[in-house]
């Protein structure tokens, strides 16, 4: 080996390890200042969590200040049901309001046109008495008058025998004065004879004086009955006053009225009718009431003559008939909506004609619609802070954000429940206003009803199961499909079957049964041991937000508006829905029938189909 | 994994469209917002979502102006539009104007589920 080669390769090892020193002295050093790096990295570690331990805190606020808002929401909630309730109260008295003023109207008209008819009565038989009275007083009067004539007749005639008689007596005389120079006996004879003679002048004298007595009384006569002539005269003057203040007061009644005879002829009609019917009144008198007022029905149809409460008054002798709505078109062809009442004029209990009252009441079906359409808006309003409530409280019970412990759980499923009712509460207002303003669309079609019920028990089921009723079903195998709408129909069937299930205590009993009732209409019959309806109230059932008092103060679920919106669907599609129900006594339960024609009704409005 | 699915959402009450934005985020879907009609068919024309989710009472331009205005779109006369309202069907007008504009669907807000309308998209769009 070369010795030089091998100095010069130590040399370079040296070197070489002297690069290498100052290279890990350049790394200490860079050692050094990362770890005063780390150092500083540590000191911000240390803040940063400082930091998060407050996001935390603040975290825990905003958690506490969400509680608070559900809380908010929960008060919310409660205050929409309480305007729910006085909604539904201000609805019921306007509605009573409504029909007790319409009822006091009636009874009022009929009690004044039965005075009237007893007035007339009264006027009637004074006037036929004073007649007969006067008659007989003037025949009184002649028959007098003719005696008077004939006593004086008689008088004259007296006189005149009187003067006779003083002739011959005068003649006697002379006889006797020719006589009595003859003989005493004459003497005798001629004083007799005068004797006689004096008589007969003093009866002369006495017929006189009665004949001018009974010139007298003849005057008298004759006075008295000129007075009463005169008193006749005066008091047939004040009634045909009387009678014209009366008619004066019937022309300008502000409702239309017309009054027939008993064939329905009209004999009367006041201005407000003239004004409201276009016609004058002579136009119309004598005529038929049915020829001068041809009443229609919404559609424009006609209304039948034995619907109008005239014919009925006349035909069945009804004390009242009402046509609560009819349309009248005018000769302009500008037709109104009308109320129509009849009565009938009873004379001597004999029905003499009619009094028909009438007006135009395009201002109230303005106010009822109006009011409708404030239900309608109302209801959508209402319903979109139900939907948040739902939508949360649902993403919140499913865990969508995080599990909740049992008893958050357990709040806030009341908070869904009680929100599902209002929605419920809201849904049923809905269809009341749609029903009332005639939006409803009836789109019959072939129903399965057996299916159709035995899914809504289904439905009903976990209710039915956790109050332990016993509960029977049964469909007739003769029941066909019928033609029917089958959201209508099983709203009617929802709505009669959770009645039963509804008002019935624990372990009682339902049975639902469903028939041919012959060969036109299906029979559903729904029976119940529940608390039954009250005998008083029996009467209110299908009205509107009404409900009975037994059973207000045992649940106080429901809305009132079931049984409303059950009769009018049902009874718009043909049916006929009633009752029994041992009122009163408790526990004997209810039993429901509901007909439904298997044809059902025309389609009114025609509709594309729409998923739902 | 695939594409999430585009949802626009056309409500103008922010709470409302709040729950469906993060209902659809959960079940991964991107939703897209608008507060009111005009919006709602401009971010639709724009963004081509997959299906609309359609309020009808809202300002500015309402929900049956808004869909008539999709449809007359070649691209918008097909998507999928559920009408999502709490205006009941019982509007004859309103009903036949949604029939004639062939939305896909027709529901009530305070009737549906959240879960349940989610179900609803799932079944239009097969996912």
């Amino acid at each position: 080996m070369n010795k030089k080669n091998t100095i010069s390769a130590s040399d370079e090892i040296i070197s070489h390890l002297k690069v290498l020193a100052k290279e890990k002295e350049v790394v200490r050093r860079r050692l050094a200042v990362t770890a005063k790096k780390l150092a500083v990295t540590a000191k911000k570690l240390a803040a940063i969590a400082e930091e998060k331990e407050l996001v935390r805190r603040k975290l825990a606020a905003t958690a506490r200040e969400k509680e608070v808002v559900r809380r908010e929401l929960a008060v919310t909630a409660d205050k929409l049901a309480v305007t729910a309730e006085q909604l539904a109260a201000t609805a019921r008295e306007k509605e009573s309001a409504r029909r007790r003023k319409l009822a006091a109207t009636a009874e009022k008209l009929a009690a004044t046109a039965e005075e009237l008819a007893a007035t007339a009565r009264e006027k009637e038989s004074v006037r036929r008495k004073l007649a007969v009275t006067a008659a007989k007083l003037a025949v009184t009067a002649e028959k007098l008058a003719v005696t008077a004539e004939k006593l004086a007749a008689t008088a004259e005639k007296l006189a005149a025998t009187a003067k006779e008689k003083e002739s011959v007596r005068r003649k006697l005389a002379v006889t006797a004065e020719k006589l009595a120079a003859t003989a005493e006996e004459k003497e005798l004879v001629r004083r007799k004879l005068a004797v006689i003679a004096g008589e007969l002048a003093l009866t002369a004298k006495e017929k006189e004086v009665v004949r001018r007595k009974l010139a007298v009384t003849a005057a008298k006569l004759k006075r008295s009955y000129e007075t009463l002539e005169k008193k006749v005269l005066e008091r047939t003057k004040s009634l045909e006053m009387a009678r014209a203040k009366e008619e004066a007061i019937l022309l300008s009644i502000g409702d239309g009225l017309l009054a027939t005879d008993e064939k329905g002829n009209i004999i009367f009609i006041n201005k407000t009718a003239e004004k409201l019917l276009g016609k004058k009144s002579k136009e119309v008198v004598k005529k038929k009431f049915s020829d001068v007022i041809p009443l229609e029905d919404e559609k424009g149809a006609l209304i039948p003559l034995e619907k109008h409460p005239v014919n009925m008054v006349l035909v069945t002798g009804a004390t009242t008939a009402a046509l609560p709505t009819a349309y009248y078109k005018r000769k302009d062809e500008k037709r109104f909506p009308m109320a129509v009442m009849a009565t009938p004029v009873i004379l001597n209990g004999k029905v003499i004609g009619t009094i028909k009252v009438f007006r135009d009441i395009t201002y109230e079906r303005e106010i009822d619609k109006a009011k409708t359409e404030f239900v309608s808006l109302a209801s959508h309003q209402l319903r979109t802070p139900l939907s948040t409530v739902n939508w949360y409280a649902e993403m919140l019970l499913a865990g969508d954000v995080g599990e909740l412990n049992e008893k958050q759980k357990k709040y806030l499923d009341e908070v869904y429940r009680s929100n599902q009712r209002m929605v419920e509460l809201v849904n049923a207002l809905l269809d009341v206003a749609s029903l009332e303003l005639g939006t409803f669309v009836i789109e019959p079609e072939l129903t399965d009803i057996c299916k159709l019920t035995k899914h809504a028990i289904r439905e009903q089921k976990p209710q039915i199961d956790a109050k332990k009723i016993r509960f029977s079903f049964s469909c007739g195998k003769s029941v066909s499909r019928i033609q029917a709408d089958p959201k209508l129909l099983r709203m009617v069937i929802q709505n009669i079957l959770s009645n039963a299930v509804k008002y019935t205590p624990e372990g009682g009993k339902i049975g639902f049964s469903i028939t041919v009732a012959d060969k036109k209409n299906v029979l559903m019959k729904i029976s119940d041991t529940g608390y039954g309806i009250p005998k008083n109230q029996q009467d209110k059932i299908f009205t509107k937000l009404f409900r009975a008092d037994n059973v207000r103060d045992k649940d106080t679920d429901g809305t009132g508006l079931g049984l409303y919106i059950v009769r009018s669907i049902v009874e718009n599609s043909g049916g006929k829905v009633w009752f029994k129900s041992l009122g009163g006594e408790e526990n004997k339960g209810t039993t429901f029938f509901v007909t439904l024609p298997l044809k059902g009704k025309e389609k009114t409005v025609k509709v594309v189909r729409i998923n739902k | 994994m695939k594409t999430q699915k585009t949802i626009l959402i056309v409500e103008d009450e922010k709470s409302l469209r709040g729950a469906i934005v993060d209902i659809l985020r959960l079940k991964n879907f991107l939703p897209l917002e608008a507060k009111n009609g005009r919006e709602g068919v401009e971010l639709a024309l724009l963004k081509r979502p997959e299906l609309i989710l359609l309020d009808l009472i809202m300002p500015e331009m309402d929900g049956m102006a808004a869909l008539t205005l999709i449809r007359k779109d070649a691209w918008g006369a097909t998507v999928p539009i559920i009408i999502l309202t709490n205006l009941s069907a019982i509007n004859g007008h309103a009903l036949a104007d949604a029939a004639a504009r062939t939305p896909t669907h027709y529901l009530i807000k305070s009737d549906w589920k959240l879960h349940d309308i989610v179900k609803k998209i799932e079944e239009i769009l097969e996912v």
